[in-house]
């Protein structure tokens, strides 16, 4: 088999010609399309809408769907958190002195004072009698 | 250019040869007269895009054939599968008298479907639109290498495909 001669024979081949029919109605839709529109309620954003969506309007509404089950969850669920918040006030600051109390106890318990006791005022040292003698001197 | 007119003598010029390619990348006759009424409506709206183009034919041919892939994805999205539909029996050819003719013309058919899309597409600017290698590259936005080959490759399969009815017609 020629290859030449092959592709030859090929291009011989008539391809089907088109529908005579199709000329009005291909030439028709396209004038209509061409054809500014006639003003309806806000169009624009119609097709606009439409142009975003079409790819696939299924996925978008189901991920509309679920947009709306998750904040219709969130909102039911808000209302007993600030119940709890609320409730949860007073105990917190019983919480918070019962923990500074344990804190002290175990300072105490451990042994170091100094973060106990309130400190003493210092008593008065007896002066150095060995600075006076050297001013003296 | 824009004016009404226009529409109808693109037309004219194009329709046929964009028909037969759509037929033999869509495989159906139904989608084909969709996909040229959408370039018709395209072009009815946007008619600067055709404006001051040099090779209307071979814009148009670029301008179907990206309409061909959005068919094939959105055959895709809906689960239809394409290669069944190439596969599917549609008339690409005129009808012949000659029964040696009418069994080429079928088996080619038949051949075509087989063959991957791009290589279809390559295949059909060649032998039946007459384009040089460069002029497909500029169509379908690829390299004239990338071209060559694929219609080497699309012709070798071709070949093999009808070589038993082929030898016995000649």
């Amino acid at each position: 088999m020629n290859t030449g001669d092959f592709e030859k024979r090929l291009e011989r081949q008539d391809m089907r010609p088109i529908p005579r029919e199709w000329r009005e109605e291909i030439l028709n839709a396209a004038r209509r399309a061409g054809d500014p529109q006639p003003s309806t309620i806000n169009p624009q954003p119609t097709s606009w809408w439409r142009e975003l969506l079409w790819p696939s309007p299924q996925a978008w509404a189901g991920l509309a769907v679920a947009w709306v089950l998750i904040l219709g969850l969130n909102a039911a669920t808000r209302e007993p958190v600030q119940v709890v918040t609320a409730q949860s006030t007073a105990p917190a600051r019983e919480v918070l002195m019962a923990l500074k109390e344990r804190r002290r106890l175990l300072a105490e318990l451990a042994g170091s004072p100094t973060q106990v006791e309130p400190q003493k005022p210092l008593a008065p040292r007896p002066r150095s009698e060995l600075s006076q003698r050297t001013v003296a001197g | 250019m824009s004016s009404p007119d226009f529409l109808a003598r693109l037309y004219d010029d194009h329709a046929e040869a964009l028909f037969a390619f759509l037929l033999n990348l869509a495989r159906d006759e139904v989608d084909a007269k969709d996909l040229l009424q959408d370039l018709f409506v395209k072009l009815a709206k946007q008619p600067a895009l055709i404006e001051g183009v040099r090779d209307e034919r071979a814009f148009l041919v670029r301008l179907v054939h990206n309409l061909a892939i959005d068919l094939m994805r959105r055959r895709r999205t809906r689960e239809k599968n394409y290669e069944r539909l190439a596969g599917e029996t549609v008339s690409l050819f005129a009808p012949s008298t000659d029964p040696d003719e009418r069994a080429l013309r079928a088996a080619l058919t038949e051949a075509l479907g087989e063959l991957p899309f791009e290589q279809r597409a390559v295949v059909h600017l060649k032998l039946w639109e007459g384009l040089t290698f460069e002029a497909i590259a500029d169509a379908l936005d690829l390299s004239p290498n990338t071209a060559a080959s694929r219609y080497r490759y699309g012709i070798d399969k071709l070949r093999e495909r009808l070589r038993p009815l082929y030898d016995e017609i000649t």
